[in-house]
């Protein structure tokens, strides 16, 4: 199977493609580093330089086309929206999301994705709760998701899945430097549990959010989304601030 | 006290700086196209033409409104899109279409905090957020604003008061223009000036949810309650 993953080099990226070099898959890497092991291609999402992308399809084209395509680069800005540098608001919302859109726009108009194949999303469980504190952050993952679904229904035409993976906190490089100071690791998933939820997910199902704590916080977010976008408020955004 | 609504040359925007000048209010208007290309019933207001792809006007813009704060109220309105399948879409239309209906706003919510300080924001979203198979790239957008909305709603409460307001179909020409070929329903599109109305209300009202859908239903009580105004 051939596999391509957008952020293989670091958290739950690299997870993914430890695991599917376990199980013996041909891996590929879209990253600004150099993942561990395996094919990969330098490039940076938030580019908006035409001979980078152009090099990107390029690349695309050669090692194409594949069965699984998780996106799963990405990076936040945390603390008061208006104390946040304004550029910093800018990378998110273009690494996060006009990149991805601009990555799947290469993969699907090139062919690049097999029939029967999947394409997963990283979103976030910001998607249910909300998220204060991250207010660019939580507008590319929601943004992910609404992009997600609209393509749903004409990728299952072609036999490709589409999915939405939405992990709570994970004890990943990411999170150490976006949590508040001094919280505490305890609670967040290992990249791994999130890896392998995202492996093991079948292909009929559109949001994967691994994790009891997370499907239990998912399914109040879309019960009362005010209330717990103002509990998310509370526990997490006074610490920011 | 001023008002400040973009997209405000045409459609919806248009209509809502009438309403709010026959109110009596303040509006300082922004649009794409210029002045001279207004329609000729214009209401008597400030007017700043700005090209919201480009994020040197939109800085331009911010430190315009800025300057004749204290504001009361922004309508960050102004939104653009295509009605295509994801394989038709260009590169340059992507990067554009979320530069206007997310990083301007983005810019401009970030920029207008401080003279903001006890008014309202309202940003026109979409019920394509929810994901609208034949526009994928706009309902990005659309659903990047309201997760961004949903977030400032939070961290601006008791100072700011943000509201998401989702509009249903409404005729202004967009769906036509954003490449939708006209057909049985459209005669269902919602009238722009009572869908604009409705809007105002929306934002207006102290109570309220963060997130909101204005559509047939909400529009048809507005009409049934209270006319055009
Ligand atoms: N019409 C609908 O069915 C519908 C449904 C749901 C949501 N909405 C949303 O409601 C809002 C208003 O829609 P509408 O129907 O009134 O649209 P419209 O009639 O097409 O008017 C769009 C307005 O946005 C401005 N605009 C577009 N691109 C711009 C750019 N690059 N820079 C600056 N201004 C730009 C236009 O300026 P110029 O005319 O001067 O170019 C115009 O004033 C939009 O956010 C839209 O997404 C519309």
């Amino acid at each position: 199977m051939k596999v391509l993953i957008i952020g293989g080099a670091s958290g739950l990226g690299a997870a993914l493609v430890a695991d599917c070099t376990m199980r013996g898959d041909d891996v590929h890497v879209i990253d600004i580093a150099a993942p561990v092991e395996a094919n990969w291609h330098r490039h940076d999402m938030s580019s908006a330089d035409p001979a980078a992308w152009d090099a990107t399809g390029d690349w695309l084209a050669t090692h194409g086309p594949f069965d699984l395509v998780v996106l799963s680069a990405g990076i936040s800005a945390t603390g008061e929206f208006e104390a946040i540098p304004l550029p910093d608001h800018q990378r998110v919302a273009s690494t996060n999301l006009t990149g991805p859109i601009r990555l799947t726009h290469l993969l699907v108009a090139g062919g690049f994705l097999r029939p029967g194949g999947r394409l997963v999303f990283v979103a976030s469980l910001s998607c249910f709760t909300g998220y204060p504190g991250a207010a660019s952050y939580a507008a590319s993952k929601d943004g992910l998701a609404g992009f997600a679904r609209a393509l749903r229904p004409t990728m299952r035409k072609h036999g490709i899945a589409i999915q939405l993976a939405c992990p709570g906190p994970m004890d990943t490089p990411h999170a150490a430097r976006y949590a508040p100071k001094g919280a505490s690791p305890k609670g967040r998933m290992a990249p791994e549990q999130v890896a392998h939820a995202i492996l093991a997910a079948p292909a009929r199902r559109f949001a994967i959010i691994p994790g009891a704590g997370p499907k239990l916080a998912a399914v109040l977010g879309r019960i009362a989304p005010q209330t717990m976008t103002r509990l998310m408020g509370r526990i997490l955004f006074s610490k920011l601030r | 006290m001023v008002w400040f609504i973009t997209g405000a040359s045409h459609g919806l925007g248009l209509e809502m700086v009438h309403l709010l000048v026959a109110r009596g209010e303040r509006v300082l208007a922004s649009g794409r196209r210029a002045v001279t290309e207004l329609p000729a019933d214009f209401p008597d207001c400030a007017y700043h033409a700005c090209d919201l792809a480009d994020p040197n006007a939109v800085a331009r813009l911010r430190d315009w409104a800025a300057a004749h704060g204290p504001l009361r109220a922004t309508v960050l309105n102004a939104g653009a899109g295509h009605f295509r399948p994801l394989t038709q879409e260009t590169a340059q239309d992507i990067d554009t279409v979320l530069a206007i209906n997310l990083n301007a706003n983005i810019t401009l919510a970030h920029g207008l905090r401080a003279v903001l300080s006890g008014g309202r924001l309202g940003l026109i979203g979409s019920v394509a957020h929810k994901g609208a198979a034949g526009m994928p790239v706009y309902s990005a957008s659309k659903a990047a604003l309201d997760g961004f909305g949903r977030a400032l709603a939070e961290e601006w409460r008791g100072d700011v008061r943000v509201r998401v307001l989702h509009p249903g179909p409404v005729a202004t020409g967009m769906a036509e223009r954003a490449g939708r070929k006209p057909d049985f329903a459209d005669r269902l599109f919602l009238p722009p000036r009572i869908t604009a109305a409705a809007l105002l209300r929306a934002l207006d009202a102290p109570r309220g949810a963060d997130r909101q859908t204005v559509s047939f239903l909400r529009v048809g009580m507005h009409r049934l309650l209270r006319g055009t105004t």
